[in-house]
C-alpha cells in the first residue's frame, strides 16, 4: 500500500515499554500479597511478552489505519464547511465515533 | 533514600516515554500529511499534536489488550492473530487486518515444514471465522 507507515521497532519499544511497566508493577503486588510464597511460577511470570515480527508490523497497520482514518473523517467534516484545513472543531466532532470504531 | 531512588526512577522512565512520545509523533506527523496532501488538506499544527497523542495512547492500550490476548492464549509472546482480535469490534477493520497478515504471510519465505504448520493454522482460523459467520 503507501510507503508511509510506523516504524516496527518504534513500536516495539513502545510496546516494550509498557510491558516492563506492566510486569514491574506485577511483581510489586505479588510480593506484598505472598511475600512467603515464592514458588518457580515467579521466575517463569517475570518474563516479559514479546512480539514477533509480523505481529508487530500488522499493529504498525492498524496504527497507520487509526491516523488516517482520524485525518479522512476530519477532512470530510472540514470540506463540509468549505473549509482547506482541519481545525479543532471537525476533530471535535469525529472522535466520539472514532474511538468507539477503534 | 528509597523514595530518592525511586524517584530518580520515575524520572528516567518519563523521560524514556517522552523520548518515545516524539519520536512516535515524526511518524504520525509524516503519516497525517502525506494522508492530508491526498485530499487535498490541510491540518493545523494542534491538531496534529492531538491526534498523535491520540494515536500514541492507542497504542499503549493496544500493548496492554495484546499482552492480555497473548497470556490468555498460554503464550509469551504476541502474535497476529492476537492483533486481529484486537480489532474484533469493527468488522472492517478485522477484515482489512486480515488481508494484511495474509499478505505478510504470502510475502514470506518459508521451508516447508513451517509453511505446512502454517497453512494447518490458516485453515482453523479460516473454520473459526467461518464457524462464527453462521449463527
Amino acid at each position: 500500500m503507501e510507503d508511509n507507515t510506523f516504524d516496527p521497532e518504534l513500536i516495539r519499544t513502545i510496546f516494550r515499554l509498557v510491558w516492563e511497566r506492566r510486569g514491574a508493577e506485577r511483581e510489586k503486588n505479588q510480593f506484598s500479597e505472598t511475600e512467603a510464597e515464592v514458588g518457580p511460577s515467579t521466575s517463569k511470570r517475570s518474563r516479559l511478552t514479546s512480539a514477533n515480527a509480523n505481529a508487530l508490523k500488522l499493529s504498525c497497520e492498524l496504527l497507520r489505519v487509526f491516523v488516517t482514518e482520524a485525518i479522512q473523517r476530519a477532512a470530510t467534516m472540514a470540506e463540509a464547511e468549505g473549509n482547506h484545513i482541519i481545525e479543532a472543531s471537525h476533530l471535535e466532532r469525529i472522535l466520539p465515533q472514532l474511538l468507539l470504531d477503534f | 533514600m528509597a523514595s530518592d531512588a525511586e524517584r530518580v526512577e520515575e524520572e528516567e522512565e518519563e523521560s524514556a516515554s517522552e523520548l518515545l512520545r516524539d519520536r512516535f509523533r515524526l511518524c504520525t506527523i509524516a503519516i497525517a500529511e502525506a494522508e492530508a496532501k491526498q485530499n487535498g488538506m490541510e491540518v493545523s499544527q494542534p491538531i496534529m499534536a492531538c491526534i498523535s497523542d491520540l494515536a500514541f495512547k492507542y497504542a499503549q492500550q493496544l500493548a496492554k489488550d495484546l499482552e492480555l490476548f497473548a497470556q490468555h492464549g498460554g503464550r509469551k509472546s504476541v502474535n497476529m492473530e492476537d492483533v486481529i482480535l484486537s480489532a474484533h469490534r469493527n468488522d472492517h477493520l478485522s477484515a482489512s487486518l486480515r488481508s494484511f497478515c495474509n499478505d505478510l504471510k504470502a510475502k514470506e519465505p518459508q521451508s516447508d515444514r513451517k509453511r505446512k504448520k502454517n497453512t494447518k493454522k490458516e485453515d482453523k482460523a479460516a473454520a473459526d471465522v467461518l464457524h462464527i459467520a453462521d449463527p
